[in-house]
């Protein structure tokens, strides 16, 4: 089914790419860099701020003198969220295009294009790719500007902890990305003697949750731990909300979107709902740098993963300015040297400059510290949100000290 | 003990939920002959009609879902004339394969229209009613009355009516039918508006209680399938008691064992059912 679906979908990844990305007519010294999101379905809100933050790396990239290999251009396709699309399009993108890295895929598309990075020597990028599958065969050519589910986890069994609840009931997606970090989550719980009353992992795309509730709402949890998607999520909300449930919530990301307000009642999540993902230290200057930009080119506040999407672009500019060649293979042999060991630098520019003077440079992301374990991997950062007024708002910020 | 009712209670609604979204599928299957998998991208046509109508355009619920099943009958009875009338001669295979095409394309054009994320409409928050300490929400019970009133509908038409008599001829015997004087044509079309319609209201429904992405409609056609299939590609009342069994089994089984085998409950029923009734709980075996 997925395939025609697919394809027709991309008239709408069509039409959003013209609005998020700048047309570049490809130059023979231009250096093609892929941005492979999910344009359309349910993730399509993620792909889009992706997409745009990718462009706005690259515009600040080009504006400093681009790198030594040229202007980066940029190509954006559309995968639906599917691993099968993510592999036809990277195939078009490396091939066709000839891409020297591929920012942006989601969980499942990130694992599937495992094989066809290190055999096309591309480097494959993802702002929010959590899956812990990447724990073990990420690191070469496979990266990530984001920390891994189990520290999403961490960060929710941290936060369950804190408020001093006595029951709590997990809701989980059956998906690997909803699992992974709710084992951990689980995890904490018991390590903090909490009762876990039940823990039920539910299949999406169903009308209706009420079968999976009935039990969930029979023991009468403080809170209850939802990890799903926004189509399943906003159906539990609603029929938990039916079904008498007073007590308190604690989200996934993907439901960390103010379009969540829009589908709901906002009464049934304001001042009871957090939501907990995984964000950039606001406080930090590389942030606050960040956000300026983009509130001067957009006119609107970073949305989730903007930070780290940004920080892709950087990543490989950084990478190919620092390395002998200008393909994947020179992006992979650099891109840790980059981010660890050298002189502080927060931006392309400065990186450049450091570089020039044959320097050895330690890139401070937007999105934080990026030194890169052997997976390819971030530690990471966690924010808890509250719902106020019909909107998301800060609660509690865990540092990536808060998990050492 | 409450706990159990509770889940066969709910099973009885998702039963009720899956006979008005397959109920229109094996009228198909009967008269036209063959499977059609668009028939689930047609609830997804429904639902986001009445969304448009209601979240954006402000109209009411009742008009709003009203023009969403009349679009949606005529949406299938425009497909049925277009697309699958001029290929019948070449029989069920390829219509059932243009079918999935169709699907594919009714989808792509709701992906291209309605974009990204999730939808609801604007209605008030289901109210729960209580007793012998069960739940049932005011939607729940809006489900159930209309799978009620769209069967007893539907039979009342296929019985009492001339178009309805006519409908059962040919799918029996389209040529004797035929030969007898039935204006087949005619027949078609009434076959795709009541089909599709039907679609149209199992969408609505789908609207009401659930939160709509691009693609929660196709999601709905495997459950179709395994009730059609188990009520044996036919007969209208046993399309009601397969989807009352297939219902129960699938939300009682979280009783006993994790959520997250229940849709495997709905084929684990099928074939253990057809391994006993290869035709189906009521269909004949040329069926």
């Amino acid at each position: 089914m997925g395939g025609m679906k697919k394809v027709l979908s991309g008239f709408t990844a069509l039409a959003t790419i013209a609005s998020v990305a700048v047309p570049a007519v490809a130059q023979a010294d231009d250096v093609t860099v892929g941005v492979l999101v999910p344009l359309t379905g349910e993730l399509g809100e993620f792909g889009k701020i992706v997409a745009g933050s990718v462009e706005l790396g690259v515009k600040q990239i080009n504006e400093a003198g681009g790198t030594k290999c040229g202007m980066l251009r940029t190509v954006v396709a559309d995968t639906a969220g599917s691993a099968e699309q993510a592999i036809r399009e990277a195939t078009k993108m490396i091939d066709t295009e000839g891409a020297v890295a591929l920012l942006g895929p989601t969980s499942g598309a990130m694992v599937a294009l495992v094989d066809l990075a290190k055999r096309k020597e591309t480097v494959v990028m993802s702002p929010y790719a959590g899956t812990i599958t990447l724990n073990e065969i990420g690191g070469d050519y496979i990266y990530r500007t984001v920390s891994s589910d189990l520290g999403d986890g961490e960060a929710s069994g941290l936060w369950l902890k804190e408020k001093g609840y006595k029951k709590v009931a997990f809701l989980v997606q059956n998906e690997e990305s909803t699992i992974s970090p709710a084992q951990v989550a689980q995890e904490r719980l018991k390590d903090a003697g909490i009762e876990l009353t039940d823990y039920v992992i539910y299949n999406p795309g169903q009308p209706s949750y009420q079968a999976e509730l009935i039990s969930v709402l029979a023991n009468e949890p403080d809170a209850i731990y939802l990890a799903g998607g926004q189509e399943s999520g906003v159906t539990v909300l609603k029929e938990a909300a039916a079904g008498g449930y007073g007590g308190e919530w604690l989200l996934t990301a993907d439901l960390a979107v103010p379009e969540v307000f829009d589908a709901l009642d906002p009464r049934i999540l304001n001042d009871k709902a957090y939501v907990e993902v995984a964000q950039a230290d606001k406080s930090l200057p590389e942030y606050k740098a960040f956000e300026a930009f983009h509130k001067a080119e957009t006119g609107a506040e970073p949305g989730p993963f903007a930070a780290n999407s940004y920080d892709m672009a950087m990543l490989v500019a950084l990478a190919l300015e620092a390395s002998d060649g200008c393909t994947g293979a020179a992006v992979n042999s650099m891109i840790r040297d980059v981010t660890e060991g050298g002189e502080k630098v927060s931006s392309f520019a400065d990186g450049k400059a450091a570089l020039a003077d044959g320097k050895d440079i330690d890139y401070e992301g937007a999105s934080g510290p990026l030194t890169l374990d052997k997976s390819g991997t971030p530690a990471g950062a966690y924010q808890i949100m509250k719902a106020v007024d019909g909107a998301w708002v800060d609660e509690k910020f865990f540092p990536a000290s808060a998990f050492e | 003990m409450t706990l159990f009712l509770q889940f066969l209670l709910t099973g009885i609604v998702t039963g009720c939920f899956l006979v008005l979204a397959t109920i229109g599928f094996s009228f198909t299957r009967r008269v036209e002959g063959f499977l059609n998998i668009a028939h689930a991208e047609l609830l997804g046509v429904s639902a986001f009609t009445t969304w448009g109508l209601n979240k954006l355009a402000g109209w009411h619920i009742l008009p709003s879902a009203a023009v969403g099943i009349i679009v949606t009958a005529f949406l299938g009875l425009a497909i049925g004339r277009i697309v699958y009338d001029p290929i019948r001669r070449f029989g069920p295979a390829v219509l059932l394969i243009t079918s999935v095409g169709v699907s594919y394309a009714i989808g792509g054009v709701i992906d291209a229209v309605i974009g990204t994320g999730i939808r609801t409409l604007d209605i008030p928050l289901a109210t729960s009613y209580r007793f012998w300490g069960l739940r049932i929400t005011d939607y729940q019970l809006l489900v159930v009355a209309l799978a009620i009133v769209a069967s007893g509908s539907l039979a009342l038409f296929l019985n009492k009516t001339k178009t309805g008599l006519a409908i059962r001829a040919i799918s029996v015997n389209p040529e004797l039918a035929a030969s007898r004087g039935i204006d087949v044509q005619k027949t078609s079309r009434a076959t795709w508006l009541i089909s599709s319609g039907l679609a149209g209201l199992a969408g609505v429904m789908l609207s009401v209680i659930a939160t709509l992405s691009t693609d929660i409609a196709f999601h709905q056609i495997l459950q179709i399938l395994a009730v059609a299939i188990l009520a044996g590609l036919g007969s209208l009342y046993a399309v009601i008691l397969s989807g009352l069994i297939v219902g129960i089994a699938m939300d009682v089984s979280v009783f006993w064992i994790p959520a997250g085998y229940r849709p495997l409950i709905a084929f684990a029923v099928v074939i253990l059912v057809l391994l006993v009734r290869p035709q189906g709980l009521a269909g004949s075996k040329s069926s």
